[in-house]
């Protein structure tokens, strides 16, 4: 069994230790917000927070997470509270979508570690995240937006 | 608005819809594609509106990203009046021959149809339903029903205030007769089209809420996992069963056209077990196949003798032969794939009775077909719930997910499988873009006016793989033979005044699955012809934009977008220091669009950083997301022209992920601009005519920055990107 804080609640879960966190996380979890994209750590699809620190969930080994807090999209905040996700929803960021829960949880990780980035901050903290719609310019202003709420 | 869960909503709305009474159900008249199918079962083409002011209604269109379920909503609920939040958008579960497009026979989200398909028929249902509720309200309150009008959900006498919603009204209403000719309200009265309205889908697509195909959750759920055969005709020669007998969650491994999926209690397992499955696959013709020798038949085409031709205006050998100035040039762009960022997936339950299925297509008809065929599956037994999609571009148009996902359902009794493709299935499985070669020869006159235009065009006919005859396509097309849209798309229907004009297709067959990504034909032609068109510019010592207005003489939408795009770029004046500037623009869809890519290129490095894109696409209903188009289309085209391109070895894609099929990242991003002509046109498409503009325009850049001309994609083969 590995245990771990999962939004604020206690869980424990039975797998391979070996096992991606993002297949326990989706799968056994419930919790589908957190996507897959591409299972090597290059698209960003599955970005959560590990400690307050955004991490590729389909190459975070299960074992890994033993005692820690993980935040998923769902726990970011009640309702899109977040300033993230309310900057998202006032300029319309998402097309697909599916990328956007992993962006919005490295803007946020990146937004709580330097509330008012540069341009070239955002583009260096949001480059493992890629979109295929190609969002990237409401992203960049989305940010912008968030850092000054 | 809230978008309620899709399925529940559908099956509600069918049984209420079957259920007499309780509602104002006003079917959509589609009188352009009448008789186009036959109306077997259950018409699902109507809005709803129901006792508590609900409305409802079903468009064939997949929300896949481009915005349409928004831009329906807004058409809809502007004429009705209705209230913004009351508006339910779903999709029918089965495909009804109601929803088939025209020349395709199929419901398919596809060609950029959502908005313009779709308008007048909705907004006339709307306005039919509108009369009615007015009527029947002018009846309750004794007054005329010219002295009511419908706002926000409710029918109001503007002279005592007295108001009804539109829920205690839908009983009367319903049974009055249909108006055959309702008045449509007036432009200025029309209060959501042609404004930003927020997209329905933003809130749940920030929060992980919104249901793709791979969120999918049902009780007793099993994970598959697939091993296809790398060569794209080849099929299983064996495989063994008992290598992966002991692995853990392994519940069953099932045989599947070209491959097999291995079913397990959770997909990580089912992934491993796949990857650990003994299997071997025939040996086939095309094991040899590389890129290498595909350029080489692709060049060998175009020296063909015998090529019929497509296109023909005028003489334009004669031209070629007297021309005091002639000019010639060849380009080719690769195979590319779609690299949505969901991968193909789908969750089937099924059995001889009934099968349903949840999947995120834009081609609903083809899973239908794609089922029919393989597992003689009658079509009322077949239940397809379209989630929302994790982008599209043309690849989620297959069925062959479909099959692997009943197939596995089957083989577990019809439980629930949800079969995903690894991102390695998902690039390696293809369906690609086609690689094309195109050669131009031009006869321009002594005042450097192109007389006459010959382009011939290799490669494969890939409308012969959707059911489209060439002779027929040329008959109803105004074509000579052999014309195949998603191949001469943009070629033989170029809108610049060229009097004499040939156009031809040497046509290669290859053993390669091909798809329509965004834009199809145009997604190359684009590149091929205003590329062509730049060089001629050159040629005859003319500015690139003023060579092409002296082209466009009579094609207003064309110079409409020239202009605009002109005037934001500052065409007229000399562009700042270090920064070179590549004009395009392509008409597709409907719709025109032009562009300028703003460059800066030194030591043979290109950095693109500003775009500049006018477009013309009729009325834009939402402005807004006209915007996100372009600027996404942008983007999208970029990264493919600078660096994307799937290469062949041994019969088999080289390709497999990110990291060798690189997309653009953030920081590479340019600015976009976007400026919307409206000058009365027609209703264009949108999610796709920002492409096509945008790779002839950054190679005419680089041209004009080094006079270096690229004609062959990607640039990043010739170039530092």
């Amino acid at each position: 069994m590995t245990a771990f804080t999962l939004n604020g609640r206690a869980v424990e879960v039975a797998a391979a230790p070996d096992t991606p966190l993002l297949w326990v996380i989706r799968e056994q979890l419930k919790l589908t917000g957190t996507k897959y994209g591409c299972g090597i750590a290059q698209c960003g699809a599955c970005t959560l927070h590990v400690d307050d620190e955004p991490v590729r969930a389909c190459v975070f080994p299960l074992s890994a997470a033993e005692g820690r807090s993980v935040t998923t999209i769902e726990g970011l905040s009640e309702e899109g509270a977040h300033p993230v996700q309310q900057a998202w929803v006032e300029l319309d960021v998402p097309q697909c979508g599916y990328c956007q829960s992993g962006q919005i949880m490295s803007a946020a990780a990146l937004l709580a570690r330097n509330p008012s980035p540069s341009d070239a901050e955002i583009d260096t903290a949001m480059a493992g995240n890629l979109c295929r719609c190609g969002t990237y310019v409401r992203i960049r202003a989305a940010i912008h937006r968030a850092s000054e709420a | 608005m809230k978008l309620q869960d899709v399925s529940l909503t559908r099956r509600s709305f069918l049984a209420g819809a079957v259920a007499a009474g309780v509602a104002l159900v006003v079917p959509l008249r589609l009188p352009i594609w009448a008789g186009q199918g036959e109306a077997a079962g259950l018409s699902q083409a109507f809005i709803r509106i129901d006792t508590s002011g609900q409305v409802t209604f079903l468009l064939p269109t997949s929300e896949m990203g481009q915005g349409t379920h928004t831009g329906q909503a807004q058409i809809l609920a502007d004429e009705l009046g209705a209230d913004w939040s009351s508006i339910v958008v779903g999709m029918p579960n089965q495909p009804t021959p109601d929803y088939r497009i025209p020349f395709i026979g199929q419901m398919r989200s596809v060609g950029s149809f959502g908005i313009r398909f779709w308008h007048d028929p909705l907004r006339l249902a709307a306005a039919q339903a509108r009369e009615m509720l007015t009527q029947a309200a002018a009846e309750r309150l004794g007054v005329a029903p010219a002295a009511l009008h419908a706002e926000n959900g409710f029918i109001v006498h503007s002279g005592s205030g007295r108001r009804i919603p539109f829920g205690e009204l839908v009983e009367d209403a319903s049974s009055l007769p249909v108006p055959e000719e309702p008045t449509l309200r007036p432009e200025d009265q029309r209060t959501l089209s042609g404004r930003r309205v927020p997209r329905l889908d933003t809130p749940e697509k920030v929060t992980g809420k919104a249901v793709y195909a791979v969120d999918v959750e049902r009780e007793g759920m099993l994970y598959g996992a697939v091993r296809l055969a790398p060569v794209f005709s080849a099929d299983i020669e064996a495989f063994d069963e008992s290598s992966v007998a002991g692995m853990p969650g392994v519940v069953a491994v099932v045989r599947v056209p070209r491959g097999a999926v291995v079913v397990a209690d959770s997909w990580w397992q089912a992934k491993r077990a796949a990857d650990a499955l003994g299997i071997t696959f025939t040996a086939t013709d095309a094991d040899a196949l590389s890129t290498e020798a595909i350029d080489t038949m692709l060049r060998e085409a175009l020296d063909r003798p015998d090529v019929p031709v497509s296109t023909l205006r005028g003489d334009a050998e004669a031209t070629l032969s007297t021309a005091g100035q002639v000019v010639e040039a060849e380009y080719s762009v690769p195979l590319l794939t779609h690299m949505s960022m969901e991968p193909i997936n789908c969750t089937a339950e099924s059995t001889e009775e009934r099968t349903e299925l949840w999947i995120g297509t834009q081609g609903q008809d083809v899973v239908r077909m794609t089922l029919e065929n393989a597992l003689q599956l009658p079509a009322e037994r077949l239940f397809i719930n379209t989630t929302y999609l994790g982008g599209g571009f043309g690849r989620k148009t297959h069925g062959e997910i479909a099959l692997q996902a009943a197939l596995a359902s089957r083989a577990v009794n019809g439980r629930p499988v949800k079969v995903l493709w690894a991102r390695e299935d998902d690039v390696r499985q293809g369906q690609y873009r086609q690689t094309m070669r195109c050669r131009f020869r031009a006869a321009l006159d002594d005042a450097g006016n192109i007389t006459g235009m010959r382009i011939r065009l290799a490669g494969p006919q890939m409308g012969r793989e959707y059911g489209m005859d060439p002779e027929q396509m040329a008959q109803a097309t105004g074509n000579l033979a052999n014309f195949d849209p998603f191949s001469l798309g943009g070629l033989s229907d170029m809108r610049y005044v060229i009097p004499n004009f040939v156009v031809e297709h040497a046509v290669v067959d290859l053993p390669i699955p091909l798809c329509p990504w965004r834009s199809i034909a145009h997604s190359f032609n684009g590149f091929f012809f205003e590329s062509f068109m730049d060089e001629c510019a050159s040629a005859a010592g003319r500015d690139p934009l003023e060579f092409r207005r002296r082209h466009s003489e009579g094609q207003e939408r064309m110079l409409a977008v020239l202009d605009r795009v002109a005037e934001m770029s500052r065409w007229d004046e000399p562009a700042p220091e270090g920064v070179a500037r590549g004009l395009a623009v392509v008409e597709s869809y409907g719709s025109y669009v032009a562009q300028v890519v703003e460059a800066r290129v030194d030591d043979d490095d290109i950095n693109v950083e500003r775009v500049h894109v006018a477009i013309d696409c009729g009325h834009a209903i939402n402005p807004d997301q006209v915007e996100a188009q372009m600027q996404g289309s942008v983007i999208d085209a970029l990264g493919a022209a600078l660096r994307q391109r799937v290469t062949i070895r041994d019969g088999r894609a080289e390709q497999s992920n990110f990291h060798d099929y690189p997309l653009l990242r953030i920081g590479e991003a340019p600015a976009v601009v976007v400026s919307i002509v409206e000058i009365g046109s027609p209703l264009g498409g949108v999610g796709e005519p920002g492409v096509p503009p945008l790779a002839p325009a950054l190679a005419n850049a680089l041209f004009a920055a080094t006079q270096q001309r690229i004609r062959h994609l990607p640039l990043a083969d010739h170039i530092q990107v």
